[in-house]
C-alpha cells in the first residue's frame, strides 16, 4: 500500500464507473490505475493498453505536474496529494 | 423488443458514431433513428442473420482506445462487450511492430451459419481475432497474427488493416482474409495455415510488380451465385477471380484509371459487382460527380450509373463505404466521406441521395428484412 491520494478524474470516463473523485491507496501511477481498474473493471484497457502503457491521449498530472508518457505507470506517488487523469487535447 | 422484421435496415459507422436508417421494403423513404456512439469512430456496423436483431459495432475512441459493442434489439440500444487485445507477450514480440497494441477495429463477421456462436474480427496492426462466444472472449488467431513472413509486412496508409473476412458458404473452415498493403490469403484447414491468394495482382508502388504478398487490397466480394468467383478493389486496379482467388483477371482496364476502395455484389443479381471508381491520385470520384461501375462478369463489360447532373461533387467512398440487400430488384448504398448516403432500389437504374447530414461515413451494411 502507500499514501492516500485524491484521484480526480475526467468527466469522459465516468462512463465507465468511476465518480469525478476517488480515494486510492497507492505508491506508483500503475497501482493507482490497478486499484481503480479493480473497482471499476470497465476502466480496464480505457487509461492503459494491454502493453501496459498509458493511452496516448491520456494526460497525468501528480499535484499539478505532468508525468505522462510510456513511463508514466512507474512514477511514484510519495508525497503526492492529488492526481489528475484527464484526457489530452486531440480530434477534431 | 422484437425487430420489425418487414423493415429493411442500413447500418452506418461513421466518423462520429453509429447511425440506424430504417426504410420499407420499396426503399423509398428513410428514416434515419437516433445516434448511438456519439463521437466516437465506427469503422464497421454489421448484422448477425444468424441472431435476429443482432447487430455488432467496432467502435475505436481517439482516448480510449477500442471496444466491441453489440445490439440485441436491432440497434436502438447498444452494451459494450469484451474487446479483442494481444495477451501482453504477444503484443511486445510482435515483429513487425514492437510492443504495438490493438489499435483500430476494422471489420467484425459473424461465422458461418453451421457455427452461429462463431464471430471473426479484423484489427490493426494485421490482425485477426476470433470468438467462440459471440464476443464474450476472443482468440487471437496466431496462424495469421505471428504468421512467418509478418516481418516484411508494412501498413498503408489507413494503417495495417485487416479489412476483408469472407467465409465459404459451403465450407465454414475455408476462409479468405484481405490485409492492407499485403494482400490476401486463404485457409482450407479453418485457420491452421493460409496461402497467399494475390496471382495476377499488381502492385505499382513496389520494384516487383507483381509479388507474391504486398499488393494492397482494398476490399473483396463473393459472387451470391458462385462462391468461388471474387470481386476485388486492389490499389493496383479491380479484378476478378473465378478459382478461389488462385489467379486474378484485370478487369478495370477500360475504365482508364480503376482506383477505388469499395465493391458490392448483389445476391439477386449473380454475375454482377458495383465499384466507385477513384481518381488514383486525389482520391475522389475526380470527374465533378458521382458516379457507380456496374461490371457484368457474364457479358465481360462495364456500365457507367448514375446521371452526371444527379449529384454533382467531388465525392469519396470508403473500402466498407457499399452494401447491397438480398432483394429481387437489387438495392445499391453509397455511403461518402462527406456524409452522403446515396441509394438505388432498382439495381442502380435510379438514385436519390437520404436527405440528411451524416458525418463522414466509414461503412454501410444492411439488414435485410427476411435475415436479420
Amino acid at each position: 500500500m502507500g499514501p492516500t491520494i485524491e484521484v480526480r478524474l475526467d468527466g469522459w470516463l465516468r462512463q465507465f464507473g468511476p465518480k469525478p473523485r476517488e480515494s486510492v491507496e497507492a505508491d506508483s501511477v500503475d497501482h493507482l490505475i490497478d486499484s481503480l481498474e479493480e473497482r471499476y473493471p470497465r476502466l480496464r484497457f480505457k487509461l492503459r493498453d494491454e502493453t501496459g502503457h498509458l493511452r496516448r491521449h491520456v494526460r497525468v498530472f501528480i499535484d499539478g505536474e505532468d508525468v505522462s508518457g510510456t513511463t508514466a505507470g512507474s512514477t511514484p506517488l510519495s508525497g503526492a496529494g492529488v492526481v489528475d487523469i484527464l484526457h489530452s487535447i486531440a480530434g477534431g | 423488443m422484437p425487430e420489425r422484421r418487414s423493415r429493411i435496415q442500413i447500418l452506418l459507422g461513421t466518423r462520429k458514431g453509429t447511425f440506424v436508417v430504417e426504410g420499407d421494403t420499396r426503399r423509398h423513404s428513410w428514416r434515419v433513428g437516433r445516434r448511438a456512439h456519439e463521437g466516437d469512430e465506427v469503422y464497421h456496423v454489421v448484422a448477425d442473420p444468424r441472431h435476429p436483431g443482432s447487430r455488432y459495432a467496432a467502435v475505436n475512441n481517439g482516448f480510449w482506445g477500442p471496444a466491441v459493442h453489440r445490439s440485441q434489439d436491432g440497434g436502438r440500444t447498444w452494451k459494450e462487450i469484451a474487446t479483442p487485445l494481444l495477451p501482453r507477450t504477444k503484443a511486445r514480440r510482435n515483429r513487425t511492430h514492437p510492443s504495438a497494441p490493438v489499435a483500430n477495429l476494422w471489420h467484425i463477421e459473424p461465422g458461418h451459419p453451421r457455427e452461429p456462436n462463431v464471430l471473426f474480427l479484423g484489427a490493426d496492426p494485421h490482425l485477426l481475432f476470433r470468438s467462440d462466444d459471440l464476443g464474450r472472449s476472443w482468440e487471437s488467431v496466431d496462424s495469421i497474427n505471428e504468421h512467418p513472413a509478418r516481418k516484411d509486412w508494412a501498413p498503408g496508409a489507413g494503417g495495417a488493416c485487416l479489412h476483408t473476412i469472407l467465409i465459404d458458404p459451403r465450407d465454414p473452415k475455408r476462409m479468405y482474409v484481405g490485409l492492407s498493403a499485403v494482400g490476401t490469403f486463404r485457409t482450407e484447414n479453418g485457420g491452421r495455415s493460409w496461402t497467399p491468394t494475390n496471382k495476377g495482382v499488381l502492385a505499382p508502388f513496389l520494384p516487383n510488380k507483381h509479388p507474391e504478398t504486398g499488393q494492397c487490397v482494398h476490399h473483396v466480394v463473393p459472387d451470391a451465385a458462385n462462391p468461388d468467383t471474387f470481386y476485388r478493389q486492389d490499389h493496383g486496379g479491380m479484378y476478378v477471380s473465378h478459382d478461389r482467388m488462385d489467379r486474378w483477371i484485370r478487369i478495370g482496364r477500360p475504365l482508364g484509371d480503376d482506383f477505388g476502395f469499395c465493391v458490392a455484389s448483389p445476391s439477386a443479381a449473380p454475375g454482377r459487382a458495383y465499384f466507385v471508381r477513384l481518381d488514383g491520385r486525389d482520391r475522389t470520384t475526380g470527374i465533378g460527380h458521382f458516379q457507380v461501375q456496374e461490371w457484368n462478369d457474364e457479358r465481360q463489360k462495364w456500365r457507367t450509373l448514375v446521371h452526371p447532373n444527379a449529384f454533382p461533387g467531388h465525392y469519396a467512398v470508403h473500402r466498407e463505404g457499399m452494401a447491397t440487400d438480398n432483394r429481387e430488384e437489387p438495392g445499391i448504398y453509397v455511403g461518402t466521406t462527406t456524409g452522403h448516403l446515396f441509394v438505388s432500389s432498382d439495381g442502380g437504374s435510379s438514385w436519390r441521395q437520404v436527405p440528411f447530414g451524416f458525418p463522414g461515413i466509414h461503412s454501410v451494411s444492411v439488414a435485410n428484412p427476411s435475415t436479420g
